[in-house]
């Protein structure tokens, strides 16, 4: 295969640049670029690339959807985006007169031909004024249902095309959900490859784009100190939190069909735990990475079934307060049926079968309405194994614990006893603590710049894999069906973390959430 | 917040004991755990040594340090060492502070040594007992370089890890040449803030040649011809154009590449780079202009194929931001060592 793709030599005048690879300029076409998705984070996101000069100079954006816009009314809508949206703020009038010049509007519906062969005409156009040869790369922020549509007819009227096969490159990036549960997964993924082959195919999970995520691989595989105790003889379980303090708000609708295992667990919470539990892997690559991940995914336990009220907790939200405000139950929110049963919150007790992790609990818990929007792991130590100052009664050991905070205050911090100075022997925990904003200073990058610029580039590493995604689903989908056949979620205030049971499932093994 | 510490934020140096200055820096952040309830981080990323030989370079240096701390958390170590001047030796220490997230304090620590006469030997030793351990060191030289094979530079330079110059400064061709004898002299990897001045200019002409059409071109490059700003007509305002075309000349595998280099009276900004046009065999030009009102330098290609024109950001940088853009960078520059040899032999042309 290598030998087939024409290999392009690095500009010579890129060597010692920050950026040191630029992308060959393509037509990106995003189908759905009406929507909040496009406006909020696609369109300023690839201002601030090209603000940043990391864009090639013939690098095009189609928009592509169902209003009536012109290029120049679709220019003028994008630059507000940019103004309220873009990290690169201020906008800046040189970078943007450029920048607007790419974008270019075709209006049309998802299952109709005739906007097909006028967006094929304007990419044609775009290709001979532009210098885009032919290079597409499709985003499709629509929701899964215009999926199969737009895939077929892109294969059928010849819009997609590999270097493989001597044509210029065609990717595809793909949003979340991806499938409602495995038979839905397959059936998505059976269509894409329909048109695509899987390295064409870019799951977008906009967590992995995050400085932080990134950060796991480097913390774990860069250091020395870590990796020789990151497993079970030293740790003694791990915690994950994805809180949100805010309700479904305007998507009432789709989180009724979802829940918080669909929304977060499925996809961004367990991409936290492969970067956490996963072996090294043998590159820094695409598939070698991606290898591992699919290991650990595939060495999840089952869940017990017959007792799942000891491994698996959900919640729903009832009325309460956040930070003073007092705010409605779930089943009042708009859309949301009075008597739903869909969980918003769910903790669950997860082991991973392999020779590093046996017998090391993994909790994972997330939700909605909890007090504060906080993304954390916590590594919890074994003690000591043999307590020198069990004699000392002023001396309390406190387990080490390294945390590393995923959002907001982004940084990581290690918790030790030390001895507080005096004639007595007294203890008490303190932290060593890193943070982003203390030693950087400079704001990390918008998610999507990042996995926008590694579309460009062809580099799949912190995109999703087909049996990544089906993987997950295989391990979820027994769960999902138990609840679905069975009972009601256990309410909880908003404003707390979760409900009484989500406590219990730490406290029956003598143990309780780090509080983030 | 206790008043010494606050004080000493706000700019104010404590003169303190030579042998004492790292147990005052200690006792300050002690006192000020006790006293504040403001969250009050201290951070370092860098030591950086700026080493001055007058009052007027070490006052300009400290306070364009103290802003990029802000940035580049450091221990900051500003030395004023006049050899010619009366025997002293003093020392002074000061907080740098700066908010970040609306209400978590970081706060550099800054420790001023001035020294003259014989007794500026002893400012090396006592640097290097300053530095905090495992940190990188860079040596921020300002002024005249010194003899390459001087026993204090080389002393100071001994622990230094980076030797940061600006060859805006320079004098003559001798100086280029002095910084790689340095390098080559120590551990010290060169790096000098007028190369930062050509980056923007760097960027703007590689995307000129992204496109695999363009870089096509690139061996059929004939000659270089460049504008910059000029001021008084010293050698050092010609320095950005020389490692600019040394980068090209080097880039293109070219060391005898025709260059031409011309300089017009710009007020304000001497020594940068305003205008590049590259010829190439057979027709065809690259030109890359600044716009000032834009604050981008645009690029046209001119009767070759498809490329497409480019906008690149570019505004003047200040010292400060160049400190920054250096002390950002962990790892050394190797292509800037590389390019040295190639800018000093296209000044020798002239």
């Amino acid at each position: 295969l290598p030998a087939l793709v024409p290999q392009v030599q690095p500009n010579p005048l890129r060597e010692g640049l920050e950026q040191e690879r630029v992308p060959e300029p393509s037509a990106l076409v995003i189908f759905g670029a009406s929507g909040d998705l496009t406006q909020r984070k696609l369109i300023p996101s690839l201002y601030s690339l090209a603000h940043d000069g990391l864009l090639p100079a013939g690098q095009s954006i189609v928009g592509f959807a169902k209003p009536e816009y012109t290029d120049e009314a679709f220019r003028m809508a994008m630059r507000d985006a940019c103004d309220r949206f873009a990290r690169r703020r201020p906008t800046e009038d040189a970078v943007w007169e450029n920048f607007s010049k790419r974008l270019y509007y075709v209006r049309g519906e998802f299952q109709d031909a005739d906007a097909y062969q006028r967006l094929q005409e304007r990419l044609a156009e775009i290709d001979a004024s532009r210098g885009t040869g032919g290079r597409r790369i499709y985003y499709l922020a629509v929701p899964p249902q215009f999926f199969p549509v737009i895939s077929k007819t892109l294969g059928e009227r010849g819009m997609v095309t590999d270097p493989e096969v001597g044509g210029p490159f065609t990717r595809v990036i793909i949003e979340k959900p991806f499938g409602h549960d495995l038979e839905s997964a397959k059936e998505l993924n059976k269509v894409a490859v329909m048109t695509f082959r899987e390295r064409q195919v870019y799951r977008i999970d906009h967590y992995l784009g995050k400085e932080t995520v990134q950060n796991l691989l480097v913390l774990r595989f860069a250091n020395g100190i870590f990796e020789p105790f990151w497993n079970r003889q030293y740790i003694d379980h791990v915690q994950f939190t994805v809180a949100e303090s805010i309700g479904v708000e305007r998507r009432g609708n789709y989180f009724e069909g979802a829940g918080i295992v669909r929304d977060i667990i499925q996809n961004h919470l367990l991409q936290l735990v492969c970067l956490v539990a996963m072996e090294p892997p043998v590159a820094f690559e695409a598939d070698a990475v991606r290898d591992e991940k699919v290991k650990v995914l595939k060495a999840l336990r089952d869940f017990p079934l017959q007792e799942l009220e000891r491994s698996a907790v959900r919640g729903q939200y009832s009325s309460g307060s956040i930070v003073g405000d007092p705010v409605m139950g779930y089943r009042e929110e708009p859309n949301v049926n009075p008597e739903s049963k869909t969980e918003t919150f769910a903790a669950l007790k997860v082991y991973i079968e392999n020779w590093r992790w046996a017998g090391v609990p993994f909790y994972l818990r997330a939700g909605k309405r909890l007090p504060k929007r906080v993304t954390d792991i916590s590594i919890h130590f074994r003690p000591p194994p043999y307590p020198l100052f069990r004699k000392v009664r002023s001396v309390r050991q406190h387990p080490n614990v390294l945390a590393i905070r995923i959002q907001p205050d982004e940084g990581i911090s290690l918790r030790f006893d030390s001895k507080i100075p005096g004639p007595a022997v007294k203890t008490h925990p303190v932290t060593m603590e890193f943070r982003y904003a203390t030693s950087f200073g400079a704001e990390p990058p918008e998610a999507y710049e990042r996995l926008l610029l590694d579309t460009m580039l062809g580099d799949s590493t912190l995109f999703a894999r087909r049996d990544e995604v089906e993987t997950a689903w295989t391990w979820l989908d027994p769960l999902l069906r138990a609840w679905a056949s069975s009972g009601s979620p256990a309410p909880y205030p908003a404003g707390t973390w979760g409900p009484p049971e989500a406590d219990l499932l730490l406290e029956q093994d003598g143990r309780q959430w780090r509080r983030p | 917040m206790n008043d010494q510490f606050e004080r000493l934020r706000g700019g104010e140096e404590l003169s303190v004991d030579l042998a004492g200055i790292e147990r005052s820096l200690a006792e300050l952040w002690r006192n000020e755990g006790e006293h504040s309830d403001d969250a009050v981080t201290k951070a370092a990323l860098w030591n950086v040594v700026a080493h001055t030989d007058n009052d007027r370079d070490r006052s300009s240096a400290t306070e364009m340090l103290a802003q990029a701390s802000a940035s580049v958390p450091q221990r900051t170590i500003v030395i004023r060492a006049a050899r010619g001047g009366e025997a002293e030796l003093s020392s002074w220490i000061s907080a740098n502070c700066h908010l970040v997230g609306g209400s978590r304090q970081v706060c550099s620590e800054e420790i001023s040594i001035v020294a003259g006469g014989d007794r500026i030997h002893h400012v090396p030793p006592l640097v290097n007992a300053l530095l905090i351990p495992d940190m990188p060191v860079a040596t921020w030289w300002i002024g005249d370089l010194p003899p390459a094979d001087d026993s204090y530079t080389c002393a100071l330079l001994d622990t230094a890890d980076r030797l940061i110059v600006d060859s805006m400064a320079f004098d003559s061709i001798d100086d280029l040449n002095l910084v790689s004898s340095i390098s080559q002299g120590t551990d010290s990897v060169p790096a000098d803030l007028n190369w930062g001045r050509t980056e923007d200019w760097r960027i703007a002409t590689a995307s000129m040649f992204d496109d695999p059409a363009s870089r096509g071109r690139l061996g059929d490059v004939e000659r270089v011809r460049l504008a910059g700003t000029a001021g008084t007509g010293t050698f050092g305002e010609r320095v950005s154009g020389l490692l600019y075309a040394g980068w090209f000349a080097h880039a293109v595998g070219n060391p005898d590449l025709p260059f031409e280099f011309s300089a017009a009276p710009h007020e304000g900004t001497p020594g940068f780079i305003a205008h590049v046009e590259i010829d190439l065999r057979g027709g065809g030009k690259i030109v890359l202009e600044w716009h000032r009102d834009g604050a981008a330098i645009i690029g046209r290609a001119q009767d070759i194929g498809q490329a497409m024109p480019t906008v690149t950001r570019f505004a003047v940088r200040d010292t400060v931001d160049l400190i920054i853009r250096q002390l950002s960078r962990q790892d050394e520059d190797p292509l800037f060592g590389r390019i040295l040899p190639f800018a000093a032999r296209l000044a020798s042309r002239r």
